[in-house]
């Protein structure tokens, strides 16, 4: 990443879309927008003062949604570039309330509210499509209650967590607790702005609440219409730390996950969504569970799979090495459905095709295996571009020019074309730089001669 | 007739274009929608077969 943000040959246009695409081979005029990040690029050192001092928290994308950001974000700690973006949906300043702080804070002067969007002409001699993909909406699957179970994740949202820049630092923490941790954090703060307002009350009349509030409910001051108000408040005082008290008594017991199950084919080899394998999940699951091994040793993970397909180089033995080393079993077979245990636990239910049984089994967590699909602005960009989409929506190519669109000189390499994992990424992205270079070197060697 | 090329996605496949393209000594515009590169891989914690950091 780092690489390509310096290379004097690469200009880098970060938040930015392909408008329009006019010309053809050697030849193609893009029109590219730049988006409005409110910040200037060329004074942004990328400090994160401004994110630090930033008043408004926003879910995390790069988190999905499992952390968050400030209004004014980059949107990962070692993202290239750098430059911080204003979220024109949350900044309470572009939202006409009164703000600014970033503006303030910025020793850069780089914040500018009155950014517009920037219009770029390029011409290029060819196109290279890496547009990627989107993980499969596991919600369209209602036996498997993603959107009701809270320890119900896809493998992309338990990647973060297990990231040590994520937001658990790495930690096998539960959604469930999380969530109850964050409503004990928000009770708390209440309770801290109740205290302020009795402390008050009782410097002015020289009395504990408590001490008061018996008398008050005795009788006592029914008259005083300022203790009145001091009684309401130590009712709504009692009210918060009534809940809040429980919930910290549950927290005490919260531990990290550490049953784990992994089920594959969310989404793909399924005839109700996409028939097709995605191809990485399996690895993907494997390295997941002896990734979560190395993090706790005491964790068990249980693989639920119609087959497990390790097909690639050192694939296989990546595998057994997991079987063996990492507490990790596989079971043959589809789950039909999962359900809510207790303590939020998620109970799988599945056959085991191997014995002929339907069996059930808890766990602390169940990740989704799910599938690799188009992403949703490649139907635009197709468009824009002029090349055709197969019936999934994936960019169409032919098994021997597997880079080559059906428009000369427009090349497409990685998920943009079919599901693949990054070593075939990789290859294929040098294989679309190989076939666009030819175009490039040889208008070059034409020039050359012409000079 | 200019020779650049436009690489559209600044995920791995973009990136590895971009970088084996700019060696050759060719010029590329690398253009990304989200405010960083660096894609869905970015995001991945290790990669496979070599529990190899991502980033």
């Amino acid at each position: 990443m780092l690489d390509v943000g310096r290379h004097p040959n690469i200009s880098l246009m970060a938040y930015s879309e392909i408008e329009k695409v006019e010309g053809h081979e050697g030849n193609f005029t893009v029109t590219v927008r730049r988006k409005k990040r409110y910040v200037d690029e060329a004074k942004c050192t990328g400090c994160g003062a401004c994110a630090e001092k930033c008043p408004t928290s926003v879910p995390d994308a790069f988190n999905t949604g499992l952390g968050t950001r400030k209004a004014i974000y980059s949107y990962f700690a070692q993202g290239i570039p750098s430059t911080h973006t204003i979220d024109p949906d949350f900044c309470r300043q572009l939202n006409g309330k009164k703000c600014g702080i970033c503006q303030k804070t910025c020793q850069a002067d780089a914040i500018d509210f009155d950014q517009e969007d920037k219009i770029v002409e390029l011409d290029v001699a060819g196109i290279i499509i890496a547009a990627g993909y989107d993980v499969f909406d596991p919600s369209q699957i209602p036996e498997y209650r993603y959107s009701e179970l809270p320890n119900v994740l896809t493998a992309l949202e338990f990647e973060r967590l297990l990231s040590a820049s994520g937001p658990t630092d790495g930690h096998l923490d539960l959604p469930s607790d999380r969530a109850v941790e964050a409503e004990i954090k928000a009770l708390e703060k209440k309770i801290g702005k109740s205290k302020r307002m009795l402390e008050k009350f009782e410097k002015k009349f020289d009395e504990s609440s408590k001490q008061f509030y018996e008398k008050y409910n005795k009788g006592d001051y029914s008259d005083d219409k300022d203790r009145k108000k001091w009684a309401d408040k130590y009712a709504e005082y009692l009210a918060i730390m009534e809940p809040l008290e429980d919930l910290k008594k549950k927290a005490e017991s919260f531990t990290t996950a550490k049953r784990l199950a992994f089920i594959q084919c969310v989404g793909s080899r399924d005839f109700r969504f996409y028939p097709f394998c995605s191809g990485y999940c399996c690895m993907h699951s494997i390295k997941e569970a002896i990734i979560a091994h190395e993090h706790e040793n005491e964790t068990t993970s249980r693989i639920f799979g119609m087959d497990i397909r390790a097909i690639g180089k050192g694939f296989e033995e990546y595998k057994i090495r997991g079987g063996n080393n990492s507490n990790i079993t596989y079971v043959r077979g589809r789950v039909g459905e999962i359900s809510q245990g207790p303590n939020n636990n998620p109970v799988v239910t599945y056959e085991d095709t191997h014995e002929r049984l339907v069996k059930s089994q808890e766990f602390d967590m169940v990740i989704l295996a799910t599938a690799c699909v188009p992403t949703i602005g490649i139907i635009e960009l197709a468009k824009i571009l002029g090349v055709e989409l197969d019936k999934y929506n994936f960019i169409k190519t032919s098994p021997f020019s597997p880079v080559d669109t059906n428009v000369p000189g427009i090349f497409a390499c990685g998920c943009a074309g079919a599901p693949m994992d990054v070593p075939e990424s990789v290859a294929q992205a040098s294989s679309a730089a190989e076939r666009a270079a030819e175009i490039a070197i040889q208008l070059r060697q034409v020039q050359n001669v012409q000079f | 007739m200019n020779k650049d090329i436009l690489v559209i996605g600044g995920g791995i496949a973009g990136m590895q274009s971009s970088l084996d393209l700019a060696d050759m000594g060719v010029k590329v515009h690398l253009v990304e929608k989200l405010p960083s590169i660096g894609g869905k891989m970015a995001q991945l914690d290790k990669t496979f077969p070599t529990n190899d950091c991502a980033i």
